[in-house]
Parts: C-alpha cells; structure tokens; sequence
C-alpha cells in the first residue's frame, strides 16, 4: 500500500487549480520509519507527502479546529476516518463543499511493532465511504466481529473486571491527549474541563481519571470508529479500545447492528428513535 | 570531600541493589502496559533499573505528585473548619533506583524554582530525604540531546549515586555527592573501592556514550538567538498540527505548571493541587473571558521560550534537559528540539 505518488499528484494539481487553501496528509518524521500528520499550504511543500502502511494518524481530527473551518481543506482518509469524516458531516462540523477528500481503499495498517494493527485486522469498512477520488482497489464491508481482547475480558467475573480496569486507569496522568486526538471531541468546552463543578473531578486521582474516561467513552458511543487515534496518542499505553468497543458491541447487537459512520446523515445510534429499538433494557 | 568509586561485576551489581531493597524504601522503574513507571517495590526483580530511556515516565510525580491533597475544609455551624493535610506518603526516607541522567538533572533544575519566592516545604522535604541511584545510560535514544545542553553530564553531581558500564565488563558506583558517600559507606560494605584507572574506563566508556547521539546542537547559539524571536512566523509554522493536548508537560521532568481543584460532597470538601500545561487553551483564560493566548501558535510559543529563554535568564540554567520524553509521549511527535532549531534558523 503506497499511494505517495497519487497523492502528492492530486495535492500538487489541487493547489495549481487554487481549489484548496490547504491539504492534510502525512509526512515521514527523518528519524524512524513513523509519520506524522502534516499541514502544506503551498504547492512547493507537496513532496513532503507519503502515503504507505505507517499513515496511521486519524486525519480528519485537525478539521475541528477554528483555523481549518473556513477553508478549503484537501485531505486523505482511510476507512475508518472516511467513517468520522461522515459523522463530522452529518454533525454539522464541517462542510462538504469546503472539503476535497482522498479516500483509500485501505489494507491495514502496522502498529509499531510491525505488526497489522487490531482495529486493521478486525475492521468492517477498510474502504473510504466518502470520497472524490479513491485510491486502491475497495473490497467492500466485511463481517461485524467481537473485538478479540472483550471477549477475554467478558469470560473475567465482574469484580475481577473492576479491579483490571482500575489498574488500567491507575497510570491515567489526564493529559488528556485521547480527547484531543479524537476527530469527534469536537466541543469548545468539554464537560470534564468544568474546573469549578462539583459534578466532575478535577484531580489527577485514579477516581477523576476513571470518572472523565468513562463519560468520554460514553460520548462516544455509538459514535466511534475505532480509529485508535485515542489509543496511540496516550503515553501511558492505556487500552482505551476496551471501553470504545464494549460500547461498540453493546449497541451492535441493540441497535439494529448500527455502525457509527457507515452512510452518510445517519445519525448516531443514540439521536435517532425508531419504533423496532428494543425496549427490553429500558425499567 | 573525597568520593568513592567502587568496582563489581554485573552480579555483585544486582546484589547491591538487592541489599539496598532489603533495608530501604525503595522506588524503582517498573513495567506496565508497555511502560516503565517509577513504583515502590518489595523485591528486586519486578523492576529494570535500566528500562529504555523512552519508555520511561519521569520520576517527577515523586517529588511533585501529579495531583496532591492541599487541606480538607467542612462547613460548620459555627464557621469553617480547615484543616492541612499532613500525611505526605513521599516524605520518609527512601531511595530511587534506574534513575536516568536526564530525570536526575531535571530534579536541579527544579529545585531553582522550588527555593525561590515561596519555600515549597513539601518538595524540599522529599528532596533531603531521597536518596538518586543513577541508571546505566549506555546509548543515546533516539530523541535524547542531554550532552548538547548546559550542564556536565558526565561528572554531573544531579545523582547521589552513579551507576556505570565500564566498557571492560566491570560495573562501577560512584560516589557523586557527600549523601551518596555516605550512602555507599553504609550500603555497599561488600564491594571493592578503586582509583585512578576507574576513572580512565569511567571516561571511555562516556565517549562512547556521547558519540552515539543522533542530535547536537550549541545550547548557548539557541539561547541567544531565540531572546530576539519572540515575534517569529515560524512559531506558527511548528504548531500547525500540535493538538493541544498536555501530554508535553505532564511527561516532562522539569514542566511545574499546577491548578487548583476543589472537590466537595455538601458541607466537606478537599482542595488538590494537580498537574496543569501550558498548552492547554484554558491555562490563561480568565475569569472575565479574555484569553491572551488563544491561538496554538502563542501556547507553543510560550513553551519554547519558558524552556530556552525566561527561565535560563531567571535562574541561569534551561528548563529542558534534553530527555526526548515530550517527543516521544506527543500524538504527532513534535520535537522541542526541531522547534528550537527551526525557530532559531529562521
């Protein structure tokens, strides 16, 4: 998977067109054999971008910010950000007349061990969704799968459980780099940042942490794509996929096996009320 | 004072280290999802006192926790009831193992800061009554430049006790400061002091050191230059895709921003003093609305110059020590050193 050509030709005839003000895409960092996202705003800067299986970054999380709302934005998106992107869309965060996107038809990408990532092997739309040029050859959806570490967690007993996730939420130190790495915490203000309410911990004990990651994840529900952008950005290696998926499940099997994303102004599980949702669960 | 090297093999190494686990309270790098974090240990085996630099949070929550109890308050009939918090967990006497140069000098440089204007008794406590065990650095990481900034690492005294590979097979401990000397004294009864030819191995083997480092650079050339930059474009230019986060300053061994958080259940309440970035856009939003530093560009700005400017000309000495951890921690790997750089040579 090397779509650095394609990529840098399309940006570079972008820009002499003057169809976009900037393009978002990766760049290799010099020192290792990893990218990082990178912002060109000139026609001279395009052989900066590659595109190859070490692309791993989310990039449609830089178009929540107020210096790329008004602009017009070329960027290139795998499945799952391709996902987020229509989310950002149907949500109102962006525009689509303001965007040129690059879909991919991905093929995984590798975790930093070199290894096809968990979110790659497991995915259910390695295609972009939205796109105005794909690049690849797409190989459609592919079958919902229970992601591989809930269910080792779901035969645990429920104490056992409490205790792991304690554990995990031990080394949180709230840099709160999930959040901002997160192309769909988009809120100016976030409800945990509230320094002065009562209803949120503002400390960096092991409660707060707990605390803020759970109500993010659950913002998320039925939102996130498993795009790991969460994941990778902690520095503490926490597993956050483990809270995102569990949701994921749940809503899958409850929700007329709804996938955040998928087509464009579906609204997420939760916004939308249908006459056939269960009930069951509901006192 | 005259201090002492003393020469073991690698065996008689992890004795001393077992010996010392033994009779002391001890902290030591261990892992955990992949990283090394600086925990109190029983025995030593749960812990790599040589963990890879990268992967190793700092040892700063040790002396400045990432959130502490600051005093407990309770409404009352007749008032309000404050009361301090004196239990402080990290005040007894101990002693941290694998501690890497870089951590080890972060601790001086914060101490400018602790001693000035307001005495932070708690810090200075935790400082007196910690011994620092160096680690073996034996190879630069890829985003460490500690040799290129303004202190010696090699004959640093930011450590009580320096730990070193010889390149002969021999493991030497040294003496780098009077508590160390007599921390040794009382530690490592079983070990051979050595002399001169000690030395002589001690500085092979940090040549070889400092010639494995990917970056250089002239710390008093970014230091000049970067007093007259303040207005730079390019300061825009290399925080296009930070993304705010705190991650920079939470892994940092010398970032000290702090806020204030009460926590309250009706009538009682506990106010905590909790890690705080300055790239984070509520750092200086205040209480009327006005935030002067809304953009990215003014926050990474801020950082920089704090690092490399305001406090070397305050106290005389950076505010970054070279560690990589900020680096490597960020979610788009910005480098504080290409930032300096880039700035610098625009």
């Amino acid at each position: 998977m090397d779509y650095t050509m394609q990529i840098q030709d399309t940006a570079a005839r972008l820009f002499s067109e003057e169809k976009i003000d900037l393009f978002i895409g990766y760049r290799s960092t010099g020192f290792d054999n990893n990218q990082v996202p990178v912002l060109i705003h000139h026609y001279q800067d395009v052989e900066q971008l590659v595109f190859t299986d070490k692309s791993v970054f989310n990039l449609t999380n830089y178009l929540k910010y107020e210096y790329t709302r008004n602009k017009r934005v070329g960027l290139v998106v795998k499945g799952c950000d391709s996902r987020s992107l229509n989310l950002m869309l149907t949500e109102n965060q962006v525009k689509r007349e303001n965007l040129f996107i690059i879909g991919i038809a991905c093929e995984g990408v590798m975790n930093e061990q070199g290894e096809k990532a968990q979110n790659c092997v497991e995915c259910v739309m390695p295609d972009a969704v939205i796109y105005d040029e794909l690049l690849g050859a797409p190989t459609g959806q592919r079958e919902y799968q229970v992601n591989a570490d809930i269910n080792e967690l779901a035969e645990q007993p429920l104490i056992e459980r409490g205790t792991h996730f304690e554990e995990i939420f031990e080394n949180c130190i709230r840099c709160n780099a999930c959040r901002h790495s997160c192309p769909l915490c988009y809120c100016n203000k976030c409800c945990i940042d509230q320094e002065t309410s009562t209803l949120y911990q503002g400390s960096n004990t092991t409660s707060g942490a707990f605390h803020a990651l759970m109500t993010w994840s659950l913002h998320l529900a039925g939102r996130c794509v498993d795009c790991r952008n969460c994941e990778k950005a902690c520095p503490s290696h926490l597993p956050l996929h483990l809270l995102h998926k569990q949701n994921e499940q749940v809503i899958y099997e409850n929700f007329q096996e709804h996938l955040a994303g998928m087509i464009k102004d579906d609204r997420g599980a939760f916004y939308k009320y249908s006459m056939s949702d269960p009930d069951d669960f509901i006192m | 004072m005259n201090l002492t090297t003393y020469i073991t093999e690698p065996a008689g190494l992890q004795s001393f280290y077992e010996a010392i686990v033994a009779t002391n309270e001890t902290y030591a790098p261990v892992e955990k999802l992949g990283k090394f974090d600086y925990k109190q240990i029983k025995t030593p085996p749960e812990c790599q006192p040589d963990s890879p630099i990268e992967q190793t949070m700092s040892i700063k929550p040790l002396f400045f926790p990432k959130s502490a109890r600051v005093m407990k308050y309770e409404a009352t009939a007749e008032g309000t009831d404050v009361t301090d918090t004196t239990e402080d967990p990290l005040a007894g006497k101990r002693v941290i193992l694998g501690v890497k140069h870089c951590d080890a000098r972060g601790l001086q440089v914060l101490d400018e800061v602790y001693k000035w204007d307001y005495i932070d008794t708690d810090y200075q406590k935790r400082r007196e009554n910690t011994i620092i065990i160096s680690a073996r650095c034996e190879q630069a990481a890829t985003h460490c430049f500690c040799t290129s900034l303004d202190y010696d690492v090699e004959q640093s005294d930011a450590m009580d006790v320096a730990v070193i590979n010889g390149l002969d097979g021999k493991v030497y401990i040294q003496a780098r400061t009077e508590k160390g000397e007599h921390f040794l004294k009382e530690n490592a009864s079983g070990l051979a002091a050595t002399n001169g030819s000690a030395l002589e191995e001690m500085k092979k083997q940090y040549q070889a050191f400092s010639g494995s480092f990917r970056l250089k650079m002239d710390y008093k050339e970014i230091n000049g230059k970067m007093q007259s930059r303040f207005e730079s474009p390019a300061f825009e230019e290399v925080a296009t895709n930070c993304v705010s986060c705190n991650t920079c300053a939470f892994v940092c061994p010398t970032c000290h921003c702090f806020k204030i958080t009460d926590e309250r259940i009706r009538d009682e309440g506990v106010r905590y003093k909790s890690y705080d970035s300055c790239n984070n856009i509520y750092f200086t939003l205040m209480a009327g609305g006005h935030n002067p530093r809304p953009a990215k560009y003014r926050r990474w700005r801020q950082r920089a110059m704090h690092k490399f400017v305001y406090y070397k000309e305050r106290f005389g000495v950076n505010l970054c020590v070279g560690c990589g951890k900020c680096t490597i921690s960020c979610p788009v790997n910005i480098s504080i050193f290409e930032v300096v750089n880039q700035v610098s040579n625009v």
